[in-house]
């Protein structure tokens, strides 16, 4: 069963639990481990615990025009928002948003899980087909050295520094964009 | 992606299986765990055999058609009906006759005997109950002046007749032969006071000369209620001992 | 120590079950041996309180059973799993298991938790909803082995709980035990010589009521090489040399 027959049996009738069980296997490892870029292990546990029973809860509302994964994770990053506020706690900052790059107002518990969101969608570049686009990233937006620079330090021209950090935006962009697309479930 | 080694998949699932699978005891359930201040006696409780749906609306039937012939032919026959359907339920509320686990049962923190006593007494009130409705729906149908004896007199001897099926069923292990048991002492007091009604020259008690009331002897006549009352200390006796941790299983 | 039997014999009748047995054991397997009519069966129900014994004296979990609020605590600890258990037809896995929970006084909010747990361990996850009788004999077993375990015990008494597990559940249930064993008392008692020294870190072997082997598993399979034992495994030989010896009296 693909994963919308999954949830739709989870929401049919008393609910199937087998159903679940499957749903948690392929995906609880990929949002424990896109979680765990932001929480330490126990909360990771919390939050995957009170995604999969609102999934079990909410099934119902859940309509097939995103992708499921993409769904799954609304829910994980909402719990994991809520746990945050919950416990008022302070998340660990990264250099730059202690500089309140985030803007006043700013609910740290989103800017904890929007850097999860960064870090796995950097995954994307992580193969080694990705090599040249990497390193492009690297240089230009990490290191945030000029094109010129970049161009000579990677022996290739500007015009190909500059296409080589499309494709990366590009490729990240539609990683994070998977990330999002989640019509419909809970939120 | 894989899931990071310090994060323990496996307890999450638990978790989530703990809720997904959790039972939700109803208010029946929830106010007799709060009066018997034991949720496991509750639930013990809500499992008797003869307190499920089914067993209580057959012997909800039974007792209405004792009723309605009541209604019909002027035969008194409820009171007759009562006692032995509280014996067959109360053979089928406990014991190593009906309790496939029964062995395991016992090796646990609730005391089976609770179990015993509550099970009985709740089986016990709940047929009185549906027989006094019964009853209650027939009044002042039944000829003569025994309508308030035969409409609650045999509460007495189904006492004597559910305390000797209990007895019977825990002694041999059997929760069908100590239902026959108490059924067929039930219809041998009737059918012996019957005849000793039929036979004796007796004034005043049994003014119709009906078939029905003449057996109703066995309900109204009040020199048998201190015996039945006996007869069901007796078996109570023999329910203590024959339950007592002693016995053991063999 | 767990279990602290000292002289304990155990008669019905005539019939010696078991005869002066003197055993002590703490945290860890301890696997019972013995032909049928040995003893094994009735030395566990003394151990689970559902038996008591005819004479001497024994201590489970520092506490005396013959006393009722110790024993009441004893078995909040324990978990039995008997030889024959029977099943509520029309009860789910989940329901059984959390049924014994509460018999075994398992605190209501710990018993989603501890059920779930229990019936993860026991391999019965994707069958957790299931009507029991719906089960095979294997997976029946193994819910056995789920109720026994639901209240984490600290003493562990399994009668035969391999019989009706294919060769690759067995593994696992051994396993099982192993990991129980780490903190708590079990008791195994098996025909199975294979599951002995699979799992059991001890051996007690009986026959005719007595135990007349104790020691590892290892010191079983030397009394084999140096005794006249028949078997094709080592422990085999040891344990039918253990018997001869004991049957001819030396």
């Amino acid at each position: 069963m693909d994963d919308d027959e999954l949830i739709a049996a989870i929401a049919s009738g008393d609910g199937d639990d087998t159903a679940l069980r499957e749903l948690f296997s392929r995906h609880a490892p990929w949002l424990a481990a896109r979680l765990r870029m932001a929480l330490p292990p126990d909360d990771v546990e919390d939050v995957l615990q009170e995604t999969f029973i609102a999934v079990w809860q909410n099934a119902k509302t859940y309509q097939p025009r995103g992708t499921p994964a993409a769904w799954l994770w609304v829910i994980a990053r909402n719990q994991a928002a809520m746990l945050l506020r919950k416990r008022g706690q302070r998340p660990v900052l990264l250099p730059g948003e202690e500089t309140g790059e985030a803007g006043p107002g700013a609910d740290p518990a989103d800017a904890v899980l929007a850097r999860a969101e960064l870090a796995a969608a950097t995954q994307a570049l992580s193969g080694a087909d990705r090599y040249a686009e990497r390193e492009v990233w690297q240089l230009l937006y990490v290191e945030d050295r000029p094109v010129a620079e970049v161009a000579q330090l990677t022996g290739v021209p500007e015009g190909t520094v500059k296409s080589r950090a499309h494709r990366a935006r590009r490729l990240l962009r539609a990683a994070l964009h998977s990330t999002h697309t989640a019509e419909g479930g809970t939120r | 992606m894989t899931a990071p080694d310090d994060v323990d998949l496996d307890r999450v699932w638990t978790n989530v299986a703990a809720e997904v699978w959790r039972r939700h005891p109803g208010r029946i359930e929830r106010t007799a765990a709060k009066l018997l201040r034991s949720p496991g006696l509750a639930r013990a409780l809500l499992a008797t055999p003869s307190l499920l749906g089914p067993w209580l609306i057959g012997s909800t039937l039974v007792l209405a058609i004792g009723a309605l012939v009541q209604l019909g032919a002027n035969q008194p026959l409820v009171w007759l009906i009562a006692p032995a359907v509280a014996a067959v339920g109360i053979a089928y509320a406990y014991g190593p006759g009906i309790d496939p686990a029964w062995e395991l049962a016992r090796s646990c923190a609730v005391s089976d005997r609770l179990v015993l006593l509550t099970r009985a007494v709740a089986v016990f009130a709940v047929n009185a109950v549906l027989g006094m409705a019964a009853s209650a729906a027939t009044l002042g149908t039944t000829a003569g002046t025994h309508t308030a004896q035969l409409t609650f007199g045999w509460l007495i001897p189904m006492t004597a007749v559910c305390t000797l099926t209990l007895a019977v069923a825990v002694a041999v292990r059997s929760a069908a032969v100590g239902a026959g048991a108490g059924v067929a002492a039930w219809i041998v007091v009737v059918l012996g006071r019957g005849a000793l009604d039929s036979t004796a020259t007796s004034p005043g008690l049994s003014p119709s000369p009906s078939a029905g009331t003449s057996l109703a002897g066995a309900v109204t006549d009040p020199n048998l209620y201190l015996p039945y009352l006996a007869v069901a200390a007796c078996c109570a006796a023999v329910v203590y001992y024959v339950t007592r941790p002693q016995r053991g299983a063999q | 120590m767990n279990i602290e039997l000292y002289d304990i014999s155990r008669r019905f009748g005539r019939n010696v079950a078991v005869d002066g047995v003197t055993l002590d054991a703490g945290p860890g397997v301890l696997g019972l041996l013995g032909p049928n009519g040995a003893g094994k069966t009735s030395l566990l129900r003394m151990l689970a309180t559902i038996l008591p014994p005819s004479s001497g004296k024994l201590a489970l979990l520092d506490r005396d059973p013959a006393k009722p609020a110790a024993r009441r605590e004893i078995r909040r600890r324990l978990g039995y799993l008997p030889q024959h258990l029977g099943y509520y037809p029309s009860f789910t896995v989940v329901e059984f298991v959390e049924y014994f929970a509460l018999l075994k006084e398992v605190p209501p909010h710990l018993v989603p938790k501890a059920v779930a747990a229990a019936v993860e361990k026991a391999d019965l996850g994707p069958k957790a909803k299931a009507k029991l009788r719906t089960l095979s004999g294997g997976m029946l077993r193994r819910v056995g082995i789920a109720q026994a375990i639901v209240n984490e015990p600290e003493l562990l008494l399994l009668d035969e709980p391999t019989a009706g597990l294919d060769p690759e559940q067995r593994v696992a249930f051994r396993a099982l035990i192993r990991d129980l064993g780490q903190t708590a008392t079990v008791v195994v008692s098996t025909h199975l010589v294979e599951d002995v020294g699979a799992a059991c870190s001890e051996v007690a072997l009986m026959s005719n009521g007595r135990v007349v082997f104790r020691g590892t598993p290892e010191e079983l399979t030397a009394r084999g090489e140096a005794g006249q034992g028949v078997g094709d495994a080592p422990l085999e030989r040891g344990y039918s040399a253990i018997l001869a010896a004991a049957r001819t009296g030396s």
